[in-house]
């Protein structure tokens, strides 16, 4: 090999921060790109959400000044929100939170920083491929969002980009390369080559990269869960590249793969010039393969932050790792075989139905296994409400709320009702808003004096968790009542329609629209509350960098995986010895040890009585 | 820093890390080629028309097949060749894995160019039953006369003077008005288009002066309207100005800043008009209702009142006349509406004026009626009936003469004996009832480019075509002999001077849908070129990476040959997997 160790510091700065090959640069380059797309669709959803409870008032100048006169005078009717508008900002609200933010943040940055430290590697397996990753991803990410700017606007079809609508919406422009829609499929491909580098790269590492004595069930549970986290991405975005690329010739050279024969749009008065006989059932198909995985690639990361936190700040073991281990693996296989729950109402016919809603009843049980072992974790512990652990116990019962509503969806019945109201909407908000950002808030809490050398305020945490916990309940629990209530998803004016139809009579759930209309400016405002509430955490990010408390160890929580085994921060190659574990993750309390954690690495003391037995937990020696 | 187990294995899985990689990486391929497998599955279970069977002509795709599989067995040796340090023979195998990865994607550039060339037709797309003939072939030249009317070209004729030759399949119209739209950008394409369609001989110049009162001279006061728009300032383009890209966009610059500037004073006056209700009226619990109520309404009225002269009003349209009227052609594709009198361009462009006569010329070299038969059973009337209703059996071209009849003719003949000869199977074999063999939907309702050239080659006689079938020894044969002469190696070969294919006219009316045998055309055409070409990607990306290690790796090699062939290794397991791809593909788009 080449004697390529030259020191981290000798490199120039681009070299260092921007094209850096080093697992923590990329991983700190993933965490600041996602953070800036997830504030941008967090605007996006204040916008629309403004226009859904104010329908008929321009936008307030605090919203507005953003956008430039000549994309005002396209895009607002009088300064209105137009129905076209927010379907262009719903749609990329949803592909920007998904794809641009959420998984970037939890399984490429966190990942990424992490994986590698638990693991006791000097970097990924494959660092340039390492690189290429978060540049195929800014690349795409950039590609979709510029779109904003062209002639046609963003794409508009929704998050889930179904045809044939999709296939229509940007027809008119004569250069297809320029269209919204299509940028959003090119962008899409980008993402997901990006992801499938990404996700190559994990697995390996995590496979090749165990230190000596690391055993597979001795990994954190944070490994495990990138692992499977990994095995999704790799297997279940591909076929969501096979449509991106159906969708893209249908596009481009008007192929029919998506779009059914005898088209007609009203609008324009003409038939589309297609030779149909596309199936627009194969794409949903398509999509959900990915759609539905993709819930658990955003729920993962934020399971893992959340279970090392947990046993950290509890001062004891996880309660059931091996059920959690186990759990986590069926429901990383079940989770490719429950997509079609998404599609009850497309007339799949009853036996499918059944099939996927049998499957979707089956994968709670895993999910309930990962949910009560950590909750059955907080028992008997002395907890220590740090920062970190209050996100992770907020987790727990909002990740609660958001599973628990999921299960009337997965039942066709109920669903019959449920679908594509503000319930799916409330259901699914729960489980990635205060559900999964908050267990991603845990984890940058938690390792935040590992990447800096400094701890975050805990004032200014506080300012940012309490207000944010209330908010987002104000903002999501409506939702469900609205959604029971009859209330559309894509309904761009709140559905101030039914106002006068109030007479009507009720709905199945006893409810009109009309009695749930004011709970719009209720969540309209909590959701411009939460916004404000966010910048102390930004403050908080920024500040501490420069004057927050220094750590005086480098292992401040007292914890015992290999990242703490680090200097803080970590250099180039990360550790400093030569790794080697004697023991699993998670021994704290140890009434045979003096202190109340014993960390992975440390080597057992000689004269301790070494008991050779496989029924033994506490057995100690590094085989590899 | 080291990253460890790149060269050598790690113990405990026995691997080393790009072996893993690679392994996860062809997983991810399959999941991806599957997609589109079950793309494939899907379309062809649910297809509303007749698919495709057997559609391509096989021999491109079974040469093709053995060179992959050889170059697979080359990059094999090329790997063991390393580990053995031999690297010349290295070199060796490695060249000709490459030069089948070549010959691969040549071959597969002949087929794909055949089919970009070879037109289909529809006919009609009224919903009639007996108008889902479809047409193959090729479309021939054609071009303006002095009066703007089509006149066909030869392909002699073309190659002496290819100017204003087109293929016939354009919409001609002689247009004498354009309106742009201002609120999108005109199409430069288009525009420069029609300059050069109208050369000298014709100008186009704007019908009125194109005035936006200026902002400035509206706030500063002391004009009304009238003086306003009259006024110097206000003046964009001039009446009679010659149509140019430039004052389009400057006309388009101008509205647009308009339109956000009249945008802008209406929002403030809604924002206004919102907060004296809040604060005034104080009607705050009921906001979605609040414009329903009288008051609301009144205000509303009033502000009209005063916005009307904050207004600069540009208007979004332009008009530009032509004259004389100018004959323009254009690709059907970018006309997604057609009227008599008047077109729209995809870039929202009006042009007036009148359609002219705008038929396909096509060489035709396969009929077929099988989507015709498959409406007809559905809807309960014999296939043959409406066949024979069909335009293509009834039509006259300009002689008087049906030469698709003709060849239609020649295909009962051929049926009369493909029956006979089922017949005397059934005989011999005892087979009977269900069990019969019978012509196929393909054989009754569809003449194939093979048949074609036999039947042009025996001049359509059906006298000829039974004789040539039935008499093994009369000397004359449908098909002539030899594998390269079937009349075309990907395709129905257009240029042979033995034989004519039947020639139509095909009057626009009557063409309901055309592309060229291209994703278009229909979804077995999407998917195979979908397919086929995202595996050519993969042909040149594994070809591009085994060439860098045979051009680059020699330095690697001197230095540390194992992980070369560490390289080549995991190289070739690629090019396996493409290769593997390919014999999956083969079977199920040229066999099924």
């Amino acid at each position: 090999m080449s004697a390529d160790s030259h020191d981290h510091h000798d490199l120039p700065f681009w070299k260092k921060y921007l094209f850096s090959t080093d697992h923590k640069t990329i991983g700190i380059q993933y965490g600041l790109a996602a953070g800036a797309f997830l504030l941008f669709g967090f605007f996006l959803m204040i916008v629309m959400r403004w226009s859904i409870a104010y329908p008929h008032e321009p936008l307030p100048g605090y919203l507005s000044w953003i956008f430039t006169d000549g994309w005002k005078g396209r895009w607002l009717d009088d300064g209105k929100v137009t129905g076209e508008t927010y379907n262009m900002f719903g749609a990329m609200h949803g592909t920007i939170m998904v794809f641009l933010g959420v998984v970037p943040l939890g399984f490429a940055a966190f990942g990424n920083y992490v994986t590698p430290l638990q693991i006791g590697a000097p970097d990924m397996a494959f660092p340039k491929l390492n690189m290429a990753s978060f540049w195929v991803y800014l690349a795409g990410g950039i590609v979709m969002c510029m779109s904003f700017f062209m002639e046609s606007g963003a794409a508009k079809s929704g998050w889930t980009n179904y045809s044939p609508l999709a296939g229509y919406a940007d027809r008119q422009i004569v250069n297809q390369l320029l269209a919204g829609q299509t940028q959003w499929l090119i962008g899409l491909v980008l993402l997901i080559t990006s992801s499938l580098l990404g996700s190559v790269n994990f697995i390996t590492t995590i496979i090749q990269l165990r230190a000596k004595g690391l055993t597979w069930m001795r990994l954190p549970f944070f490994v495990w869960a990138m692992l499977v986290t990994g095995f999704l991405l790799l297997l279940a975005f591909p076929p969501l590249e096979a449509a991106g690329i159906m969708q893209l010739m249908d596009r481009m050279v008007g192929s029919s793969f998506f779009m059914p024969t005898g088209l007609y749009s009203a609008a324009d008065d003409v038939a589309l010039d297609l030779s149909g006989s596309g199936s627009p059932l194969l794409f949903q198909h398509l999509f959900w393969f990915l759609g539905h995985p993709e819930v658990y690639v955003l729920l993962l990361p934020a399971i893992a932050c959340v279970a090392e936190i947990i046993p950290a700040n509890t001062r004891k073991p996880l309660w059931g790792y091996k059920p959690m281990v186990w759990g986590v693996i069926v429901l990383g296989f079940l989770s490719f075989i429950v997509w079609a729950h998404h599609m009850y109402l497309t007339g799949m016919g009853p036996v499918i139905s059944t099939f996927f809603q049998t499957t979707t009843v089956l994968i709670s049980v895993p999910s309930v296994i990962l949910l009560t072992s950590l909750i059955i974790s907080l028992w008997g512990g002395s907890i220590r409400f740090t920062m970190p652990m209050i996100w992770a116990a907020a987790f727990l019962p909002m990740f609660g709320i958001g599973g628990l509503t999921g299960l009337p969806l997965a039942f066709n019945l109920a669903d019959l009702h449920l679908h594509d109201t503000y319930y799916v909407i409330g259901h699914f908000h729960y489980v990635v808003a205060p559900g999964i950002l908050f267990g991603l808030f845990a984890g940058i809490y938690h390792w935040y004096p590992k990447m800096t050398g400094r701890f975050m305020d805990n004032f200014l945490g506080h300012l940012h968790f309490w207000p944010s916990l209330v908010c987002m309940n104000l903002l999501f629990f409506p939702m469900l009542t609205q959604g029971m209530a009859g209330f559309h998803r894509r309904w761009y004016n709140g559905g101030e329609g039914y106002i006068e139809k109030a007479s009507d009579g009720v709905n199945v759930f006893g409810q009109t629209v009309a009695d749930n209309i004011s709970l719009n400016e209720v969540m309209t405002s909590a959701a411009i509350a939460l916004a404000i509430f966010q910048i102390p955490f930004l403050l908080n990010m920024f500040i501490s960098y420069f004057w927050g408390k220094k750590v005086t160890s480098d292992n401040p929580w007292d914890a015992t995986t290999l990242e703490w085994a680090t200097p803080t921060p970590p250099g180039h190659g990360n550790f400093t010895f030569d790794v080697a574990v004697y023991r699993g993750p998670y021994e704290y309390s140890r009434p045979d040890h003096d202190k109340d954690y014993f960390p992975q690495w440390e080597e057992p003391k000689r004269d301790a009585p070494v008991v050779e037995s496989e029924e033994n937990p506490h057995k100690e020696s590094p085989e590899a | 820093m080291e990253i460890p187990f790149i060269v050598n294995a790690r113990k405990d899985t026995g691997l080393f890390n790009s072996k893993v990689g690679i392994w996860l990486f062809l997983a991810s391929e399959v999941t991806l080629f599957g997609g589109l497998f079950s793309g494939y599955l899907f379309l062809r279970l649910y297809a509303d028309y007749p698919w495709p069977e057997r559609a391509l002509p096989v021999l491109p795709g079974l040469i093709n097949t053995f060179i992959l599989i050889g170059s697979s067995v080359t990059v094999v040796f090329a790997w063991a060749a390393l580990k053995m340090r031999e690297w010349r023979k290295f070199q060796i195998y490695m060249w000709i894995t490459l030069i089948c990865a070549v010959l691969f994607l040549g071959l597969k550039g002949i087929e794909y160019n055949a089919k970009f060339h070879h037109q289909a037709v529809r006919l009609s797309s009224e919903g009639a039953v007996q108008d889902f003939g479809y047409l193959e072939g090729h479309v021939h030249y054609g071009k303006l006369d002095e009066n703007g009317q089509l006149v066909e070209v030869s392909k002699e004729e073309k190659k002496e003077n290819p100017e204003g030759v087109f293929s016939a399949n354009k919409i001609i119209f002689k247009a004498n008005e354009l309106t742009f739209a201002l609120k999108r950008p005109a199409h430069e394409a288009y525009v420069k288009e029609i300059l050069k369609q109208a050369g000298d001989q014709h100008t186009i110049s704007l019908v009125g002066d194109y005035r936006v009162i200026d902002e400035k001279e509206l706030h500063a006061g002391g004009k009304n309207r009238a003086q306003l728009e009259a006024s110097a300032a206000a003046l964009v383009v001039a009446d009679g100005a010659v149509l140019s890209i430039d004052d389009l966009d400057e006309m388009e610059e101008a509205f647009l800043q308009a339109r956000a500037h009249d945008k802008e004073i209406r929002t403030e006056f809604l924002r206004a008009s919102w907060s004296w209700i809040r604060d005034e009226k104080g009607i705050e619990d009921i906001s979605n209702l609040v414009i329903t109520t009288d008051l609301w309404k009144e205000r509303m009225a009033e502000d009209n009142e005063k916005i009307k002269n904050l207004m600069l009003s540009a208007p979004g349209t332009v008009r530009y006349k032509i004259e004389p009227p100018l004959t323009l052609v254009w690709r059907p594709d970018d006309i997604p509406k057609l009227a008599k009198t008047e077109l729209k361009l995809r870039d929202d462009t009006v042009v007036k004026g009148e359609l002219q006569p705008s038929p396909m010329l096509l060489g035709v070299d396969a009929i077929d009626f099988r989507h015709t038969a498959l409406r007809a059973e559905a809807e309960g009337i014999d296939p043959l009936e409406a066949i024979k209703q069909s335009w293509i059996l009834t039509h006259k071209n300009s002689q008087g003469e049906n030469e698709l009849k003709k060849a239609w003719i020649c295909h009962q003949a051929w049926l009369r004996h493909l029956t006979e000869k089922l017949d005397k199977t059934n005989e011999k074999k005892g087979l009977e009832g269900e069990d019969r063999l019978v012509p196929t939907e393909n054989d009754k309702y569809r003449i194939n480019w093979d048949q074609m050239v036999g039947y042009a080659r025996l001049d359509y006689d059906p006298e000829r075509v039974y004789q040539a079938l039935s008499d093994e020894g009369s000397g004359e044969k449908l098909y002539r002999a030899g594998l390269f002469d079937l009349g075309g190696f990907a395709g129905a070969d257009h240029s042979n001077k033995n034989y004519h294919f039947p020639h139509v006219e095909i009057p626009r009316e009557n063409v309901g849908f055309t592309s060229t045998f291209t994703p278009k055309w229909n979804t077995y055409y999407a998917i195979y070129f979908t397919i086929t070409g995202l595996h050519g990607l993969h042909v040149i990306g594994g070809a591009i990476v085994l060439g860098y290690y045979l051009f680059f790796g020699r330095k690697m090699y001197d230095s540390n040959p194992e992980w070369l062939a560490n390289r080549v290794e995991v190289g070739g397991l690629f090019w396996h997997f493409v290769d593997l791809v390919w014999i999956f593909l083969f079977p199920i788009l040229y066999l099924m």
